[in-house]
């Protein structure tokens, strides 16, 4: 993938995520539940491995971070991409640079490999369960 | 090569690029050498039809993306329910061009 693709795509998925969490962040309030746009869970009503991920996120960032977890471990992740990618982007656009790239391409490269790509397909699975037994 | 080898390749590999890339590529092949051609016609192709599939059925988990090689926008699926939805049914219509792109960068490497 090209420099400009990625950080175009980034920026996008950043500022998405932003917007849905302040959406999210309001209706939650006003209405009291929850809105899912999630197909698995609209079609089957079981949810995917990443559902809960919105509240999980919201719960960071209002302080509660074992709420958080209980949510969805892998909102840490979301989380720490929507902090970091912004400021990592603009500081790559302003000094030139391709750092983000380069860190993109050698992720990839060891996601790829066996010994990780093995444990972390276990991990989304079991977190799968996980949220299956906890009914999201 | 000779011309009736790279007809024979472009005939039974032409569903695994896009229809603009075929011409250029039968032109690379027949400037080629003779000793590339057991690499090219043992390269592994992914089939459109294949990603399309997946990308249907489990598109929201980001599969389709992780089986043509593009792990970063995979987990970038995966992790947000297919991009809330809307990117798991836009990938629908993008993902057999992206498996096409794919298999062109792949037999590019032999072919420059």
């Amino acid at each position: 993938m090209s420099r400009n693709k990625l950080y175009a795509l980034l920026s996008t998925a950043c500022a998405a995520g932003y917007i849905w969490i302040i959406i999210t962040f309001y209706q939650t309030n006003a209405l009291g539940n929850d809105p899912t746009v999630c197909l698995i869970k609209s079609i089957t009503g079981v949810p995917c491995p990443s559902c809960g991920s919105t509240r999980s996120v919201l719960s960071i960032f209002s302080g509660h971070f074992t709420e958080a977890l209980y949510w969805n471990p892998l909102g840490l992740v979301i989380v720490l991409i929507l902090l970091i990618a912004p400021f990592w982007i603009a500081f790559d656009l302003v000094t030139r640079n391709d750092s983000l790239l380069r860190f993109y391409n050698q992720a990839e490269l060891i996601l790829k490999k066996r010994w990780v790509a093995i444990p972390a397909i276990i991990l989304i699975l079991v977190n799968w369960i996980w949220n299956i037994m906890k009914g999201l | 090569m000779e011309a009736q080898k790279v007809d024979m390749f472009i005939m039974s590999n032409a569903k695994y690029f896009e229809s603009y890339q075929i011409n250029g590529i039968r032109e690379r092949l027949i400037a080629l050498d003779d000793s590339k051609w057991a690499m090219i016609s043992s390269v592994q192709l992914k089939d459109p039809t294949v990603s399309l599939i997946v990308s249907i059925l489990a598109g929201s988990l980001g599969i389709d993306r992780f089986l043509i090689g593009d792990t970063g926008l995979g987990i970038g699926k995966l992790l947000t329910c297919g991009g809330l939805g809307i990117w798991a049914i836009i990938d629908w219509f993008l993902i057999m061009g992206a498996t096409r792109e794919k298999n062109m960068q792949k037999i590019q490497q032999l072919l420059y």
